[in-house]
């Protein structure tokens, strides 16, 4: 069975993040969301995957050049119409029964087995959420979908879609159909089989996670690197303290006195300390340095970033790029932050730093701040509101 | 070049030997040909692409055969020319790379033993030379005709009553084996058999080899087995692929960010503020270099240019860079002098002949080059490897990129070494490499400018680069991108050298493009634009994103990010390569296979 992937989206609650990379991309536990897909979907059995892609397409295709765990085949969506659109795009590849993922969802591979297992020729994978209008609602009947309802006004319902479903070849002509009326959403194609007296079976799965807004790549990346095993590679001075599971790549060079606690991940070609203290759950992508005696917990720094030395960094997302001299503070804290008009509240959460930034000495960024691509912050200052890309802070 | 493949193993040999050849196709032909034993030699061959020859070719039945790309040196391109050439009682095939010096006598002497020629190729010498000498041992009768054989050559033959072998040859022109399971390969370039495996074995010169289904064994040029080791090769095949851009060379040029990171790896410490290479390499570097000679060709000759101002300016120490086929005839050979070879793919016929002159005359050498294994990496005292991944695109521009920035940092190790550079002053270089990625990707993302540079300059019949200090072999760089895979005629110059000649060439219709940098030449770089524009051609200027001052003076201006200072050469480059993409494909170009052109010249 061949496995369809969607993955064309940008994200666009997921800016400034994905302002130079599809959400489908962004680093979890070191790797994109993507890739997490991918690895479910060849344990479950599955050695082929087509994946839609559009919005910076580059990026995938070209991170993936090397992969070889799974076969890949491209399909290009032009326009970002619709999930239903993106999975037209595919209808050449597809010969008879396929399931269909989203890019941007992670989910485990017992769930994809239990979906490929299934008699039924329409099944959906589904999960119990407690706030299920962001969602599509589904309403069962004896375990079959009676009705699909996009993102409800009330908080009506147990079960969201997961938008992970196993599909008969016929679908095509289905969408084909709809189409030509304007639907190009895949909830209103399955409504629309519903209403046709079609069965769809639902499974429950066990563990499917969405990552709608910025801080949830750090929630999930927590999750994702717990399971994480140690593994150790690079030069490790003497005296440094590593404690639980703390993967090191090639190449990166851990100087004395520093102090890690898994679970951590820390890429290739990385420098890190003297005296530098890494708490959970932290990941650090490829070639980024940490200067000596700054302190990381539960973050999330992408590759190629500068942390200066003095630095404090707590619940913090900082992107690709980023160079942060020295005596850096995230204040972490309950915050609320708007996100394409949505006021959202949150604990706990530190600032969020788009990529090729750089900020001087002594910076100090409120809660929940989200500080745009490319900009530049003087020294001495503090950062109490959200800053807009390609922004000079004098 | 030419190109190599041959198969003894378990799957059709035609289809294996066809996807190897499309491989190979990057590196520049005008014909091709396969010979399949299935029975008897059963040989097809064309002109002109191979997906014409895939699809004309007819079914041959058989699990051993060669293949071969050439790129003409003796004789027309046509049908009879390409390989396999055949003996003349059709027994024995053979395709070849590089060239047969004694060709001529060794002809005339067959002609003299009443042997039929239909060729011009000094190919078909061979096969009837090896059918000559044959006397049931296809081995030993290759063995005694490359006795005779002088020149280059890496060769693949074949005989009708031995089935079950090829024998490969090699001199001077790179040559490997690929080893599978109940399979083996042989092959001129990595490429070509990577999608099957990944293990190879490096023949050097002299040596033969012989491939059977489930073994390979080697020999000496005494006929002596050889114990050889199987080397891994890191390289995957898909890195071959075009990853969504319309052609290599864009995705190419649009890798560099990561090239920049690959050059840098474990070789730039922003922590411990200093810069390690291997112990070989250290050890060269380290005292008593009183000169350097860079050795190169073609793109690797200007990357050694740009070099020799940074060598220069960070440790006092006289470079004098030449062209590989030049220093090996006539070459200054000081022994204190150290010399640096500059190859891309490790197999320049002409840089290795330089290299080896250089270690006759007791010099020490070193090489810059992106491929492990390579011949280059043997024949020298160390290697430095550019780490660029393989580039499949004619025109060299990430391993341009990767080879100027190995070259930085050698300049700065020596200026460290002599004490030229101190600690604060390496710092801030080591602040600016790394930094270095990122103003790349800028370059790179604000390119729409470009576009229009390119759209103003797609119907030009000529124009000019000019720089000064080390944006004049930018300028040589960025005119030879632009002539090789657009077919507009381009020039580099110094750009103080305009007034002694270059001047005369000038007319409103001829586009300057000109680099300039805010350091010691910028004055002079706008007096040079002043008497340009005086002569009225469209200046189009290169400049730093502080530089204010420059839209008085250039028509228009291509602007890189500010903070480069030193390393402004990299943005620079990238740009260069840009405007020429840019024009080769308004143009409508054949951009990653530009014609009478080939990616590594092999052949002196």
């Amino acid at each position: 069975m061949k496995a369809v992937i969607l993955a064309a989206g940008e994200g666009k609650r997921l800016r400034p993040f994905t302002e130079a990379m599809p959400k489908v991309m962004l680093p979890v536990g070191n790797k994109p969301i993507l890739q997490h897909v991918f690895e479910a979907v060849k344990k479950s059995g599955i050695n082929e995957v087509i994946v839609v892609v559009g919005y910076k397409k580059e990026v995938i295709m070209d991170y993936f050049k090397d992969y070889k765990d799974i076969e890949i085949n491209y399909v290009i969506q032009d326009k970002q119409l619709g999930t239903a659109h993106a999975l037209l795009q595919t209808r050449n590849e597809i010969k008879n029964l396929f399931i269909v993922l989203a890019g941007d969802n992670i989910i485990d591979e017992k769930s994809i087995s239990k979906l490929i297992e299934d008699n039924s020729e329409y099944s959906l994978l589904i999960k119990e959420n407690s706030q299920p209008s962001k969602y599509g609602v589904v309403f069962l009947e004896k375990g079959k979908i009676k009705e699909i309802v996009e993102k409800p006004k009330e908080e009506l319902g147990k079960f969201i879609s997961t938008g992970i479903y196993k599909l008969p070849k016929s679908i095509f002509n289905k969408i084909e159909d709809l189409s030509s009326d304007g639907i190009y959403d895949l909830s209103s194609v399955i409504q629309s089989i519903v209403q046709e007296k079609i069965t769809i079976n639902t499974i429950i799965a066990d563990s499917w996670t969405d990552i709608v807004y910025p801080w949830d790549l750090i929630k999930v990346n927590k999750e994702m690197i717990n399971c994480n095993s140690s593994s150790l590679s690079g030069l490790i001075e003497k005296g440094v303290t590593i404690k639980g599971s703390v993967s090191v790549g090639k190449d990166t060079k851990i100087y004395s006195g520093s102090y890690i606690v898994g679970p951590v991940i820390i890429g290739d070609s990385c420098e890190i300390g003297p005296n530098a203290c890494i708490f959970p759950s932290t990941s650090i992508g490829n070639n980024s340095v940490i200067h000596p005696s700054s302190e990381i917990r539960n973050s999330v720094i992408m590759d190629n970033s500068h942390i200066g030395s003095n630095s404090f960094i707590s619940n913090t997302i900082v992107a690709r790029g980023n160079i942060i001299r020295n005596s850096f503070s995230s204040i972490a804290g309950e915050t609320t932050v708007e996100i394409e008009g949505e006021f959202k509240k949150v604990n706990n959460l530190g600032a969020m730093i788009g990529e090729d930034c750089t900020i001087e000495s002594h910076v100090i960024v409120d809660p929940g701040i989200i500080i745009g691509r490319k900009c530049n912050i003087t020294s001495m200052k503090r950062i109490k509101e959200n800053i807009p890309s390609n922004t000079k802070v004098m | 070049m030419c190109g190599i493949i041959g198969y003894n193993g378990f799957r059709d040999a035609d289809k294996v030997l066809i996807k190897g050849l499309k491989r190979l196709e990057y590196r520049g032909y005008d014909s091709a040909g396969i010979c399949v034993i299935d029975k008897k030699l059963k040989i097809y061959k064309d002109t002109g692409e191979i997906s014409k020859l895939e699809k004309n070719i007819p079914s041959f039945k058989g699990d051993i055969g060669i293949g071969h790309t050439r790129w003409a040196t003796h004789g027309a391109v046509n049908k009879i020319n390409a390989h396999p050439q055949l003996s003349d009682d059709k027994k024995i095939a053979v395709i070849h790379n590089g060239i047969i010096e004694n060709f001529k006598i060794l002809k005339e002497d067959l002609k003299n033993k009443g042997i039929k020629f239909k060729s011009q190729t000094d190919t078909e010498v061979i096969a009837n030379l090896i059918k000559y000498n044959y006397k049931g041992n296809l081995e030993n009768a290759v063995y005694s005709s490359i006795k005779k054989i002088k020149g280059s050559y890496a060769i693949a033959a074949v005989c009708e009553d031995e089935p079950d072998k090829i024998v490969g040859a090699r001199n001077e022109s790179p040559l490997i084996i690929g080893v599978g399971d109940n399979e083996n390969f042989l092959a001129s370039d990595i490429t070509a058999i990577l999608k099957f495996t990944n293990r190879v074995i490096y023949l050097n010169d002299g040596e033969m080899c012989v491939i059977a289904k489930d073994e390979v064994t080697v020999f000496d040029e005494k006929k002596k087995k050889l114990d050889r080791q199987e080397q891994m090769i890191n390289w995957n095949f898909k890195d071959a692929e075009k990853s969504g851009f319309p052609h290599f060379m864009l995705k190419e040029i649009y890798d560099q960010p990561d090239t920049i990171n690959q050059v840098l790896r474990g070789r730039v410490s922003e922590i411990n503020r200093n810069i390690e290479f291997n112990e070989n390499v250290e050890d060269l570097l380290k005292n008593g270099v009183d000169s350097i000679n860079i050795v190169a060709c073609g793109t690797s000759y200007y990357s050694g240019l740009v070099a020799k101002y940074h060598i220069e300016q960070f440790t006092k120490t006289p470079v004098i860079v030449e062209f590989s086929s030049e220093y090996r005839y006539f070459g200054t050979k000081n022994k204190n002098s150290l010399v640096i070879g500059i190859t891309q793919s490790g197999e320049t016929a002409d840089t290795l002949g330089a290299l080896r002159e250089a270690k006759k005359s007791g010099c020490r050498t070193l090489v810059v080059t992106n491929v492990t294994g390579s011949t280059a990496t043997r024949i020298s005292d160390a290697y430095i490897l550019t780490q660029s991944g393989p580039e499949i695109g004619v025109a060299a521009t990430k391993t341009f990129t990767a080879q100027i920035l190995v070259l930085f940092l050698i300049a700065l190790k020596i200026g460290v070494n002599k004490n030229e550079i101190g600690p604060g002053e390496l710092y801030k270089h080591i602040l600016d490499l790394k930094e270095l990625s990122r103003i790349v990707r800028e370059v790179l993302e604000n390119s729409n400018k470009i576009l229009d540079i390119a759209y103003l300059l797609k119907n030009a019949k000529s124009i000019f680069y000019i720089g000064r200090g080390v944006n004049y072999p930018l300028a040589l760089e960025g005119a030879l991108k632009l002539k090789e895979i657009s077919y507009i005629h381009a020039e580099g110059f110094a750009a103080g050298e305009l007034k002694h000649g270059p001047f005369a060439l000038l007319t409103k219709i001829t586009p300057v493009i000109a680099i300039v940098t805010k350091d010691s030449t910028y004055d002079k770089m706008i007096t040079s634009i002043g008497e340009v524009k005086a002569r009225g051609p469209q200046v189009i200027s290169i400049a730093d994103e502080d530089d204010i001052e420059i839209e008085k003076y250039a028509d228009f201006v291509i602007r890189f990010p500010s903070n480069t200072r030193h390393l402004s050469f990299i943005p620079i480059i990238v740009i260069l390569q840009l405007i020429a993409y840019h024009v080769a494909d308004m143009k409508h170009c054949s951009i990653d296979k530009p014609r009478n052109l080939a990616k590594s010249v092999t052949v002196e």
